[in-house]
């Protein structure tokens, strides 16, 4: 098995067959988008409007939008890939179900529908109101506790619930430069330093029922860090994920990695595959780019999860031409069309490209409905959807790349 | 509804090159002033042109005397604006698609108009710039440098104020008032507040640029002037150190300026009637990254970052005033006495011109205006420095990345790609008591650089929200309206690696932020 | 990445594949450790923006360990380890190059002074106050990792030997460690590849300027590396494989003196296409069955760590799997991306605190494992866990060759 691309969508089907006893080579021109991403798993967020429960909207939404990548799965393999995740992830806690959007603060305070939360994360689950104190730490400038505590404020969840929020700064002792978040989370895994943070909070603390941090709580320890607070400061305590770098990102990552490796998968980050070569409706092998040389790797399956425009495995020429960067296949533009809108927040003609796969997950296309019998396409690579507006990246890629993997297996079987 | 009144000497209409230098110089000579634009300062042709400080070069077969005029400026500017200025040098070089036969006779009209020329070796024109055409039959270096327009505007204006002038962004001219045949000033109108001002005023000046007609009409008088729309590319990193142009007759995207952190090409010449309506094309965009192919070869696959278009006032000197190909115009400038022109009193116009001429031209008006005031008064710009150049020493494009790595740890950046810190924003909040958050942007750079504002469009909110300058309301509008501004610039420019970033920049937006969807 | 090595503006120009995502700052093993690194992305594609070539405004840059974990992390192909080792090299440029960082980039010749008195050589680098005293005077750290001067050289094993001949042939790159610090690896990969039926070229060669090149001695550096492929380019040799067992220098040829120096050189471009990592030769053999697996168990357990240069040649970590095969051979692989010394970085006395806080993730998890001894390709990154560990680390080629019966 060949996977192309190491982020979610990838990950999930690699894991997926290494699982089952499979021999995986992943390849990934780098990191991705994963450490940069909050880590809760959205499924359904906006339909336009806010949704509430994604189990219940989701088969109106797909019948409006047929090019979507929800419409090539059922909602049983949805489900699957949640349950999966959840088992997988377990070290860092996760929580939800697809019956329910929670909602977590954002880093400007807004209130932001998700289906699955780490356990560092859920005490901010706020859709029922609350009384919170979101503290920010002085020099860290990617948080912002005032701003996110008026509007939390001034958000309702819903009709009868109110948010009440307060915004504090305390101060960590040290070198001011120690604040960049990767620095900040690995001090805060140094019990002296926690110990300290839990205190001043502490101090600040009023009738408030649950306290809200940026999301620095440590890279490998997180969960001591987390729970090391909650006990100190003796409240609930959640993070509140910001811009990149995400600290829960990069946990999450590194998770998923570790339980390929485990599974005897084998990771290249670093290598770019530029070519695949076939007939016949067969992909036999990719070339994989080195140092200084070219390999070909053959495989006996191939998936495609290099993401979409963000992470270049969809690129478009100065002519507005589009191309899927590795293998080259025919793009689709999701149902769009026409010229750029002159509003931001607007649709616009890209907004929907990718690769077309049919109900099986292969990318669309020749005499048979699919280019190569054993190639399956998952993740932001998948045209038709706006994961970004929608809040359904997550979803997409994890249930995908699932379904990808379930592809691959019921073909061997 | 307020209102107010002011007395002065000098009204100056408009905020640009023009109109601050015409401020400058009339506070050096003791005059009072009032300078008053539409919007911010340095936001119609001179926040919109390349940033070229012309050696003349591109002038000097086509249009010599412009090109003398150039010349003697760039020296004078040289001495007086160096702060404003780098001296990044110019090349002229013949590329295979220019007239070979044109490069002798630049040289000579070097000559004739007293520019320093001197022809290198083609190895030695790839040695300093490795990017060029290696294909290039010869090469000549000029001095052109790079002349940020921006901050040449903002250093008249202090200068201006320090002696006295006042100064009023964001006043619209609501009409000229006229008593016997002359203009007596004007009734402004303060376009964040709704406020009146009433302004006596001596004299007149109309620094319009490419609006001039418009406001000459509101004294009766006419004023040719035609909006020549020019496009331009800003690229996301200097291919160039050097300005590198085309040897051969001026024509469209023959230039490219390295200003800042960037390298400029453009531009086009297309006549238009309304100088607000100037939105680039897709024609005109491909047609510009093709252009800059003939100096640096895959030019065009680089990252475009930007993309704009100015509207610069051409102003022929014929009669007739009809125009069919703008690039003929003279680009020497004209100041029109309307007493004599067109029998209005204490009104004059000065337009045409280009910003390495600003100076001079500032200076003609001034003479003219200082005769009607009889006050007279000699002009000293050519000789008195503008605030921050005192020393002389030319702006280096290292200098704020060489201090950062100096200057104390604790200073957090806001905007990463353009190195503005918090205690940079709070001094220009503190420089400008109005401000808007795009005139922090304009003073800043902040959003100007690759990510167009993914990252430090949210902190420069926040960080005005929690520094009690903006309420909630402000702070989210504030970033909504930043997201949207930003957006202009970029979506005609939807590929490649631009692309790839606006991507990235929606899922910090509406993807981790939710911008979309904050409580009003 | 691709594989095509980048023109020198090509690499400054891939900064505008920078989206500014923080992808290699989160990766940034030196960024994880000290505030006195911004990170390569702020060092990197962004100062970049700021040069204009000829004077350097940098100074944070000077932190970079060059070990590249950034540019192969980087999912839109900025080159920023070597956009940060050209403007590294221009501040040094700037500011001059300490008679330390000149020693230091000069192994070949410190090799060379050091063999005829070895012994006295030896026992001055063990000596506490003599460290002590270089530390003072030059920068070195007294507890960096030093090694020992051989009493005799590579080449002189090599010049001496009788050479097994045979149809198919190699030539041998050995480097500067094995030629003046551990010949006895190098006889041993001559040993190894002979038992797999190779011809082993052993031309007379120099230091391949990597150590020049790192310290920002890029003229030099550009000499060095020229002379070097010229002397790899044995006559009669042509096509043949570069087995190149020192995996920096491997990665030298195979791109680093291409895109960081960028040198133009049509032998060199000729070497590097056939430069081939040791243990990427050995398995590539393996794979087309060609491999001799007569092996002996090796009943012993090994931590296995992959060097940052020999990742950065991105050919997965072909050690191990080879490894895999020898019985009785208990392998752990470890996690950790960098030991911190980055060649002659960590021996500095303002990186030496900051390189061990960066080993030091690696170090627990080796001692955790509690291995019999440790396998890595990279010389210096063994002699940084040995001394951090306490340890034997050794060239996993070393436990090949015992698993073929050698001792």
């Amino acid at each position: 098995m060949v996977v192309i691309g190491a982020g979610l969508a990838g990950l999930t089907a690699g894991i997926r067959l290494a699982q089952e006893g499979l021999d995986v080579a992943m390849f990934a021109t780098g990191h991705g988008a994963l450490p940069l991403a909050p880590a809760v798993v959205d499924v359904l967020g906006y339909v336009p409007h806010r949704v509430q429960n994604p189990w219940v909207e989701l088969p109106a939404f797909v019948a409006k939008r047929s090019q979507h990548p929800y419409a090539r799965l059922s909602m049983g393999a949805l489900a699957a890939s949640v349950d999966w995740f959840k088992d997988i992830a377990a070290p860092l806690g996760y929580a939800g179900s697809l019956e329910r959007n929670q909602l977590l603060p954002t880093a400007l305070g807004g209130l932001r529908p998700t289906v699955l939360v780490p356990e560092t994360m859920v005490a901010g689950e706020l859709s029922g109101g609350g009384d919170v104190l979101i503290v920010g730490i002085s020099g860290y400038r990617d948080f912002y506790p005032s701003l996110v505590a008026q509007n939390l404020s001034a958000s309702s969840p819903a009709a009868d619930c109110r948010i009440t929020a307060r915004a504090v700064e305390v101060a960590l002792a040290g070198d001011p430069r120690d604040l960049r978040p990767q620095l900040l989370s690995r001090r805060l895994e140094e019990p002296q330093v926690r110990a300290d943070l839990a205190r001043s909070i502490r101090a600040e603390l009023r009738a408030e029922t649950a306290v809200g941090l940026p999301a620095v709580l440590g890279l490998e320890r997180s969960h001591e860090v987390w729970s090391d607070l909650e006990q100190w400061i003796g409240r609930p305590v959640f993070e509140i994920p910001t811009i990149p770098p995400s600290l829960p990102g990069q946990r999450l990552q590194a998770l998923l990695i570790q339980v390929f490796r485990r599974f005897g998968g084998r990771l290249q980050i670093g290598n770019a595959v530029v070519a695949g070569h076939g007939g016949d409706g067969h992909l036999e092998s990719v070339t994989v780019a080195q140092a200084s040389r070219e390999v070909s790797v053959s495989a006996g399956h191939f998936v495609l999860a290099t993401g979409g425009v963000g992470t270049a495995g969809i690129v478009v020429d100065r002519a507005g031409t589009p191309r899927e960067a590795v293998l080259g296949l025919p793009v689709s533009f999701g149902g769009l069309s026409g010229e750029v809108g002159r509003e931001y927040f607007g649709t616009h003609p890209l907004d929907r490209m990718g690769v077309a796969v049919d109900a099986r997950l292969r990318p669309t296309g020749g005499e048979s409905g699919h280019l190569f019998a054993n190639l399956h396409a998952a993740g932001a690579t998948l045209a038709g959807a706006e994961p970004w507006k929608e809040k359904s990246g997550d979803g997409i890629s994890l249930a995908t790349g699932f379904a990808a993997a379930a592809a691959i297996l019921e073909d061997r079987a | 509804m307020a209102r107010s009144q002011i007395e002065t000497d000098v009204l100056v209409i408009g905020g640009g090159s023009t109109g601050a230098g015409v401020a400058w110089d009339a506070a050096l000579r003791g005059l009072h002033v009032t300078l008053v634009d539409r919007g911010d300062l340095a936001t119609g042709t001179t926040g919109r042109f390349h940033g070229l400080l012309h050696s003349g070069g591109r002038y000097v077969v086509k249009d010599p005397s412009s090109a003398r005029e150039c010349a003697s400026e760039n020296l004078i500017l040289r001495r007086v604006a160096a702060d404003c200025i780098e001296d990044t040098g110019g090349m002229f070089v013949t590329t295979p698609i220019d007239d070979p036969g044109y490069a002798d006779r630049f040289v000579a009209g070097c000559g004739a108009a007293d520019i320093p020329v001197e022809e290198i070796a083609v190895g030695a024109a790839l040695g300093r710039e490795p990017r060029l055409n290696p294909r290039i039959s010869r090469a000549f270096l000029v001095p052109d440098a790079s002349i940020d327009a921006w901050k040449t505007v903002w250093a008249c204006v202090r200068g201006a104020t320090a002696r006295g002038a006042h100064v009023l962004p964001y006043h619209t001219v609501v009409s000229l008032t006229m008593k016997a045949d002359a203009v007596t000033g004007a009734c402004l109108l303060d376009a964040r507040t709704g406020d009146e001002v009433m302004v006596e005023a001596r004299c007149t000046v109309n620094a319009a640029g490419a609006w001039s007609r418009k406001v000459a009409e509101l004294a009766g008088c006419e004023v040719g002037v035609v909006p020549g729309k020019g496009i331009m590319v800003a690229m996301n990193h200097r291919v160039v150190n050097t300005v590198v142009n085309r040897c051969n007759m001026p024509g469209d995207g023959d230039i490219i300026v390295p200003i800042r952190t960037v390298s400029v090409i453009g531009t086009t010449d297309v006549p238009v009637s309304d100088p607000d309506n100037i939105d680039p094309t897709r024609e005109e965009i491909a047609e510009m990254m093709e252009a800059g192919e003939a100096l640096v070869p895959g030019f065009s696959h680089g990252r475009a970052l930007r993309v704009w278009a100015g509207a610069r006032p051409l102003f022929p000197k014929s009669a007739s005033g009809q125009v069919s190909d703008t690039r003929d115009v003279t680009r020497s400038h004209s100041v029109l006495d309307h007493e004599a022109l067109d029998g209005v009193g204490n009104f004059l116009t000065i337009t045409g011109g280009k910003f390495t001429t600003f100076r001079l031209m500032a200076k003609d008006a001034v003479d003219l205006a200082g005769r009607k005031l009889a006050h007279p008064k000699e002009c000293t710009t050519a000789s008195e420095p503008l605030p921050d150049s005192e020393s002389r020493r030319y702006y280096w494009i290292g200098a704020r990345q060489e201090e950062m790595e100096h200057d104390a740890p604790d200073d957090p950046l806001i905007c990463e790609c353009e190195l503005v810190s918090r205690t940079d924003l709070q001094a220009a909040m503190a420089r400008r008591p109005n401000w808007q958050l795009d005139d922090l942007r304009r003073a800043l750079r902040i959003g100007m650089g690759p990510c167009q504002g993914g990252f430090c469009a949210f902190r420069v909110a926040a960080t005005l929200h929690q520094d009690g300058q903006y309420d909630r309301l402000a702070a989210n509008h504030a970033l909504r309206a930043f997201v949207e501004e930003r957006w202009k610039g970029v979506k005609l420019i939807s590929w490649g690696d631009q692309l790839r970033q606006t991507r990235l920049d929606e899922w910090i937006f509406q993807g981790v932020l939710d911008l979309e969807h904050l409580p009003e | 990445m691709t594989a095509e090595p980048l023109a020198l503006f090509e690499v400054r120009s891939s900064l505008d594949h920078c989206v500014k995502c923080t992808v290699c700052e989160s990766a940034c093993p030196v960024a994880a450790v000290t505030g006195l690194f911004p990170g390569p992305k702020t060092v990197g594609p962004q100062a970049e923006r700021f040069r204009a070539g000829d004077r350097s405004p940098d100074l944070s840059v000077d932190y970079c360990s060059g070990c590249g974990i950034c540019s192969r992390v980087c999912p839109q192909g900025v080159r920023i380890a070597e956009i940060n080792s050209r403007a590294r090299a221009q501040l040094k440029r700037d500011r001059g190059i300490p008679i330390r960082d000149q020693l230091l980039a000069r192994p070949g010749v410190m090799g060379r002074a050091g063999r005829p008195v070895a012994p006295l050589f030896n026992w001055a680098l063990a000596n506490p106050l003599v460290r002590l005293l270089g530390e003072r005077t030059i920068g070195v750290h007294r507890k960096a990792p030093v090694p020992r001067a051989a009493a005799r050289s590579f080449s002189y094993w090599a010049s001496r030997r009788r050479p097994y001949r045979a149809e198919r042939r190699v030539v041998y790159f050995h480097g500067c460690s094995t030629q003046h610090f551990e010949p006895e690896v190098g006889k041993k990969v001559v040993a190894v590849l002979e038992h797999n039926g190779f011809q082993v070229l052993i031309p007379k060669q120099d230091c391949c300027g990597l150590p020049l090149q790192s310290n920002g001695i890029f003229e030099a550096a550009r000499r060095y590396v020229k002379r070097l492929a010229s002397q790899l380019s044995v006559p009669g040799s042509e096509g043949l494989p570069v087995i190149a067992s020192s995996t920096s220098c491997g990665l030298m040829l195979k791109r680093e003196a291409l895109e960081i120096l960028g040198v133009e050189d049509g032998q060199l471009v000729d070497i590097s296409q056939r430069t081939y990592d040791l243990f990427e030769f050995l398995l590539e053999l393996h794979e087309r069955g060609e491999l001799s697996t007569d092996f002996f168990p090796v009943p012993l357990t090994v931590a296995y760590h992959a060097p940052c240069q020999q990742q950065n040649q991105l050919i997965g970590k072909p050690a191990l799997e080879l490894l895999r095969l020898v019985p009785g051979l208990r392998l752990v692989e470890m996690d950790r991306l960098c030991c911190g010394i980055a060649g002659t970085y960590g021996t500095k006395r303002e990186k030496y605190d900051i390189a061990m806080r960066v080993g030091d993730p690696l170090f627990a998890d080796i001692k955790d494992a509690s291995p019999d001894v440790v396998a890595c390709d990279s010389e210096t990154c063994r002699w940084q866990i040995t001394k951090a560990t306490g340890i034997s680390a050794v060239h996993p080629l070393e436990i090949l060759y015992r698993a073929y019966g050698g001792s």
